[in-house]
């Protein structure tokens, strides 16, 4: 068979190879477009009829109407609620970044011939299932955990008067949600860090630029991008996240993602409410991976 | 399909055997031959595994005590079970497709399920354990003189606290809004705080509140919420919270006081002045379900009274049926198990329907939420 350069027009290509040419693209996409056609796309739309109304759980006359999201939009509840989650979010995911950052930044550039050891032992959590690894908090932080065991041990406290506040609080959301998705900034941050062209730094350094300057011309904006994805994969899920707070939240952790699920499952069934808080998260969460997604773009190094 | 499905379908040789033999000793003796043709139609149309819908537990193995008599009476129909987290989730799954021959809602829910097309009336004639059934409780699984729910376990909504630790200044309702117990205090998370508030603030209707009055009941519960450690919605939850000391006072059943007492904690199960509210589960027949008297065989077993005995010994719930004993003498105290009006006037507030169930359980959620 003739090889055909790759300059010739198409109008060169014999007819079958030209007919294989042109399946391969939907042939590849085709699967995982549909995949998520039925099982993402449709399960929104669904959703979204019954925020407007379109589809009802209840019998009785229904159809498109605003009622549901009006009285979101007026309600300070719900937008209160949902503003507490977003700062929650924000703080685990910023304090998560700032934890993962040495660790990625050791990992990656100090030439530990172990670093693929010690990344395997940071991932090594996932191994056990995220329901157990958030239940095992409750042993460690409740009032006969294993915290306070110690602090009556050394006699900082004394039993009747233990560390109470540690489980069933915001704080406790904080610290199972940190632990959680510890391993989820890291990964990103320390593969921008280690695909950094070292000789960047060797250049800066004959420059005579020291190591902090080094570090804060060089190296961090360049793994920004791997900084700002980090965050997004921490920031997007716990804005969500209904089974920690459900486990070690108590009343006061109560998040937003709690409330959808109540919503839909308990009470009294409030479809119409519960879609229009998911349609809103799913809304600012897409706004807001557009937004930074702009970030994501390779860093540029800046020279005085 | 499963092969052991497979064989559960069709009727076994013995089933085959028998009936042919009533058929024909029906025939022989001249009388009812219809009967045994339909007989032998119900059986083979009824068919395959019961569906059936209820609590998480009920349905484990030794759940398989409280209808072991089915099991016994109906092997090739073994009871196949779907859970339910409560009723507004079970409402969910039935609209979702799932189509269970009953479920399992309680009392409050009778008029809802019973008006909304989803449910038919049982016969009780077929329900040999019936009678025993407490009659307070059989009238309140009645809508328009139709048995639609046959009442089963039973208990209070009341208040256990930690007596070497909370000293009540009175049998209230109250206690669950006592400043002196900041964060040792467990809600329910269910819409039934808002009733909870509305006794406590000594409204005359609990469950059919003004719009004043629910106002009135919000903001109770939104101002006392900082008080609260935990709302449970699981008894584990509780049992956890309360077993290591992280709740002192909550809104309990009587199987969380049994609990308790197990772990070896100075408790007591406090019915308040404003009265305990009684719950009591309602199997529900679905509309159109195709095994009818195979779900009546199941509900007949779990209403017997060695069916009520094991529940109240291993769950520490009330049964409906009035011969059913606990071994536990405390139990039998907890639950006035000996008068049967102790789930209703004047003993307690048998729990009931809320018309407005809706509003009630979207002020709830403001409460969780604010």
């Amino acid at each position: 068979m003739a090889l055909v350069d790759a300059g010739s027009s198409p109008e060169h290509v014999p007819w079958p190879r030209r007919l294989r040419l042109d399946l391969t693209t939907p042939t590849l996409l085709g699967l995982p477009l549909a995949w998520l056609a039925v099982f993402f796309l449709v399960p929104i739309a669904i959703v979204a009829a019954y925020s407007f109304d379109v589809y009802s759980l209840n019998p009785g006359p229904h159809g498109f109407t605003l009622t549901a999201w009006h009285d979101f939009l007026h309600s300070s509840v719900y937008l209160r609620l949902f503003w507490k989650s977003v700062k929650l979010s924000l703080t685990v995911s910023a304090i998560i970044v700032l934890l993962a950052y040495p660790l990625a930044y050791y990992l990656a550039l100090s030439g530990t011939k172990r670093k693929y050891i010690l990344l395997l032992l940071l991932i090594a959590p996932f191994l056990t299932s995220y329901l157990l690894r958030v239940l095992a908090w409750k042993v460690i932080l409740g009032n006969q955990g294993a915290v306070n065991t110690f602090l009556f041990w050394t006699g900082l406290r004394s039993p009747d008067h233990p560390l109470s506040q540690l489980l069933y609080s915001r704080f406790a959301v904080m610290l199972v949600l940190g632990y959680i998705w510890l391993p989820f900034v890291a990964l990103p941050i320390f593969v921008s860090l280690e695909s950094l062209d070292r000789r960047l730094l060797e250049a800066a350094s004959d420059l005579g630029a020291s190591r902090l300057q080094a570090f804060r011309r060089v190296t961090l904006p360049l793994s920004l991008p791997g900084v700002v994805a980090a965050f997004l994969f921490v920031f997007i899920p716990t804005l969500g996240e209904f089974v920690t707070p459900s486990l070690v939240g108590g009343a006061s952790g109560y998040l937003y993602g709690n409330q959808i699920v109540d919503l839909f499952e308990t009470g009294f069934p409030d479809w119409e409410t519960g879609s229009v808080l998911s349609m809103f998260l799913l809304g600012v969460v897409a706004i807001l991976t557009v937004v930074f997604a702009r970030f994501l773009q390779p860093g540029e190094v800046t020279v005085d | 399909m499963d092969k052991h499905e497979g064989t559960e379908r069709r009727l076994s040789r013995e089933q085959l055997l028998r009936l042919t033999a009533a058929a024909g000793g029906a025939t022989l003796l001249g009388s009812r031959f219809d009967s045994a043709q339909a007989a032998l139609e119900r059986l083979g149309a009824e068919s395959g595994r019961l569906q059936v819908l209820d609590w998480a537990g009920y349905g484990n193995d030794g759940g398989q005590a409280m209808f072991a008599q089915y099991v016994k009476t109906h092997p090739n129909n073994k009871p196949q079970f779907t859970y339910m987290a409560n009723e507004s989730d079970a409402l969910g799954k039935i609209h979702a497709g799932l189509k269970p021959d009953l479920f399992r809602p309680y009392v409050g829910w009778v008029k809802y399920f019973a008006t909304s097309g989803l449910v038919q009336p049982w016969d009780p004639k077929q329900i040999s354990n019936f009678k025993h059934l407490n009659p307070f409780m059989v009238k309140a699984g009645q809508y328009n003189g139709k048995q639609y729910g046959i009442p089963d376990d039973w208990g209070f909504d009341a208040i256990l606290y930690r007596s070497d630790k909370v000293h009540p200044k009175a049998r209230s309702w109250g206690l669950l809004f006592d400043d002196r117990y900041k964060g040792k205090i467990a809600w329910f998370d269910d819409l039934e705080m808002i009733t909870i508030a509305g006794l406590y603030l000594g409204f005359d209707r609990p469950w059919r509140q003004t719009d004043a009055q629910l106002k009135q009941s919000q903001k109770l519960l939104i101002s006392k919420k900082h008080l609260v450690r935990l709302n449970w919605s699981s008894e584990t939850n509780l049992w956890e919270a309360f077993g290591s000391g992280d709740v002192w006072i909550a809104y309990a059943w009587p199987n969380d006081w049994v609990q308790m007492k197990k772990k070896k904690l100075s408790v007591v199960y406090m019915h308040p002045k404003e009265k305990p509210i009684a719950w009591v589960g309602m199997f529900m027949l679905l509309k159109g379900t195709p095994r009818p008297h195979l779900a009546h065989a199941y509900v007949n077993a779990w209403s017997s009274a060695r069916s009520g005995k094991w529940l109240e010994d291993n769950y520490g719930y009330g049964h409906a049926n009035t011969l059913a004993r606990p071994s536990s003498s405390a139990l039998l105290k907890a639950l006035q198990l000996t008068n049967p009006r102790a789930v209703t006037e004047p003993s307690a507030h048998l729990d009931r329907d809320i018309p407005r169930r809706a509003q009630y359980a979207r002020l709830w959620e403001e409460v969780k939420a604010s």
